[in-house]
């Protein structure tokens, strides 16, 4: 860490030619890759804030379904539940779902089904918990199926646990392609090195005859590369932001649902705004130690 | 304090470039190394300039075995000594200024302390009016002269030279070695590998003479009154 910090703040000699720039399409390539790192890394993290956010209201929810094949028995097991939950500590909140809200639930699937009769929809009471582990939610369904059979206890555990592994495999997805362009702009970088010490081996033989330490060489190689990998980062994260942020008016055009959180957060801007810093030392150190082991080859 | 002892040097698997070179540097000597193309000068010169190990014998440089030289120590040795490239090995795309700064900045020479030194060296070698020429723009006979000031900059206890006048007309020639006279004079212990029999005859320092990897060690001519060897 003391060598990094002394490679910044050291004034370049600036023996390498920036005419014979072997290296010059470096930030073009690391930009591409930061472009790409960051597409993973914001999708990931907006899944998974994105999933926290819905899980985290629907934790302290349940719903209640009643579907009895007789109307008016509906309507008396509904009202029975009701009073139960309501007088249930640790409810915040019990309203049976107006059948037409119920009907809109539906329709995205089955369209219009007001004036089909007969159609068995049932009564759904949404409950609203004081908090997530307020209320014992078996011994409430226990409860609501001693007044009947035709009463069920949703808590949304389900489906909810299919769509938290959804949001892991994108994380781990988002994970791996991160860590693939990680390991190639590694190998784009070590060749873009030997490159840049093939080219530049005469003047380096020349420092060393004027009596220039390795750690002095390498630190002219240290700046450069720290800047390419600088300017390429932070192209990369501005292209990258663009394509987010013009995403995110499309989404928010086509309405709210999982796809709203296409934008950057703070916290994702954050993490974001931290790549390029992050690209830049990875190409760094990588340079240092290409460099530092080549020179070792040289008397 | 230079002397090379029963010193042979081959590169990979092939034959001796140098076979049992023998021979002392006095401090403040002055010597030119002379022999035909593929004798094996440059060989001998990246030796003295600790650029190359031998394969064999002992080479000893200012009072160490070179043999005992760990590779990090090299730098510091080498800042002793000056050497003047055959092709100059310029920075072309640094002035001349920044070119004859550059073994000072490597000493980590404060700022005001290096333009001083170098505008008067500068001047000392007929260059003052060209600090921000770079190499490219310069004649054959002024690259040279920056070479030389790059190489005595920091004041080097060992100066060699790689055919110094080769690249340069008779008369700058003429110039060029008095210079390095001068320079030795100054009490640098001075070699010049050279091919220009008239100016070794002329300056007539003791030679270096290698044929086919071999050294031979010829006294002092005329023109010199103290040969030092």
């Amino acid at each position: 860490m003391k060598d990094i910090v002394s490679s910044l703040l050291h004034r370049r000699l600036d023996f390498l030619s920036h005419e014979a720039r072997t290296d010059a399409l470096l930030p073009w390539v690391i930009s591409v890759m930061m472009f790409l790192s960051c597409l993973a890394v914001a999708a990931s993290l907006s899944v998974h804030s994105g999933l926290a956010q819905w899980s985290e209201g629907l934790e302290s929810r349940v719903s209640i379904q009643v579907l009895s094949a007789d109307v008016d028995e509906n309507e008396r097991l509904s009202e029975d539940a009701l009073k139960m939950l309501l007088a249930t500590p640790g409810i915040r909140s019990a309203s049976i779902v107006a059948s037409q809200e119920v009907l809109d639930l539906v329709s995205p699937w089955l369209g219009d089904v007001s004036n089909i009769a007969g159609l068995p929809l049932p009564t759904l009471i949404d409950v609203e918990l004081a908090n997530a582990g307020a209320v014992d939610l078996s011994a409430l369904s226990i409860r609501l199926s001693a007044i009947s059979d035709s009463i069920k206890l949703d808590n949304h555990q389900a489906w909810m646990r299919q769509l938290l592994d959804f949001a892991t495999m994108i994380k781990w997805a988002a994970a791996g392609i991160v860590l693939l362009i990680l390991m190639s702009t590694i190998a784009i970088v070590i060749f873009g090195c030997r490159a840049g010490l093939a080219t530049h081996r005469v003047s380096i033989e020349i420092m060393h005859q004027l009596g220039a330490e390795d750690s002095l060489i390498a630190r002219e190689f240290d700046q450069r590369y720290l800047m390419h990998g600088l300017k390429g980062g932070v192209a990369g994260l501005v292209l990258a932001l663009t394509v987010l942020y013009v995403s995110a008016s499309f989404v928010a055009d086509l309405g709210q649902g999982m796809l709203a959180s296409v934008a950057p957060s703070g916290q994702v801007l954050a993490a974001l705004i931290g790549l390029p810093v992050v690209a830049a030392v990875i190409t760094m150190l990588t340079a240092r130690i290409t460099v530092r082991r080549s020179l070792l080859d040289m008397l | 304090m230079f002397s090379f002892e029963n010193v042979g040097v081959r590169y990979g698997l092939g034959g001796e470039v140098l076979r049992d070179v023998t021979f002392d540097l006095q401090p403040g000597s002055m010597h030119f190394l002379t022999g035909s193309s593929g004798a094996g000068k440059t060989t001998l010169l990246k030796l003295l300039y600790l650029a190359h190990r031998p394969s064999r014998g002992v080479v000893n440089m200012f009072g160490q075995d070179m043999a005992d030289v760990t590779r990090a120590e090299l730098p510091r040795l080498r800042r002793r000594v000056g050497v003047v490239f055959q092709d100059f090995r310029l920075f072309d795309h640094l002035s001349a200024f920044e070119n004859i700064a550059m073994p000072l900045r490597i000493s980590g020479v404060p700022k005001a302390q290096i333009k001083t030194d170098v505008e008067e060296l500068m001047s000392w070698v007929g260059l003052e009016d060209r600090l921000k020429a770079k190499p490219p723009t310069l004649s054959g006979g002024e690259k040279q002269r920056v070479a030389i000031a790059r190489a005595i900059i920091n004041k080097p206890e060992l100066l060699l030279a790689d055919e110094p006048t080769g690249n340069v007309d008779p008369e700058m020639a003429h110039r060029l070695m008095h210079l390095f006279v001068e320079l030795n004079s100054l009490g640098a212990t001075t070699v010049i590998a050279s091919h220009d029999e008239a100016l070794v005859e002329e300056i007539g320092a003791p030679v270096l003479r290698l044929e086919k990897g071999e050294l031979e060690v010829l006294p002092g001519g005329k023109a010199r009154s103290e040969p030092s060897l």
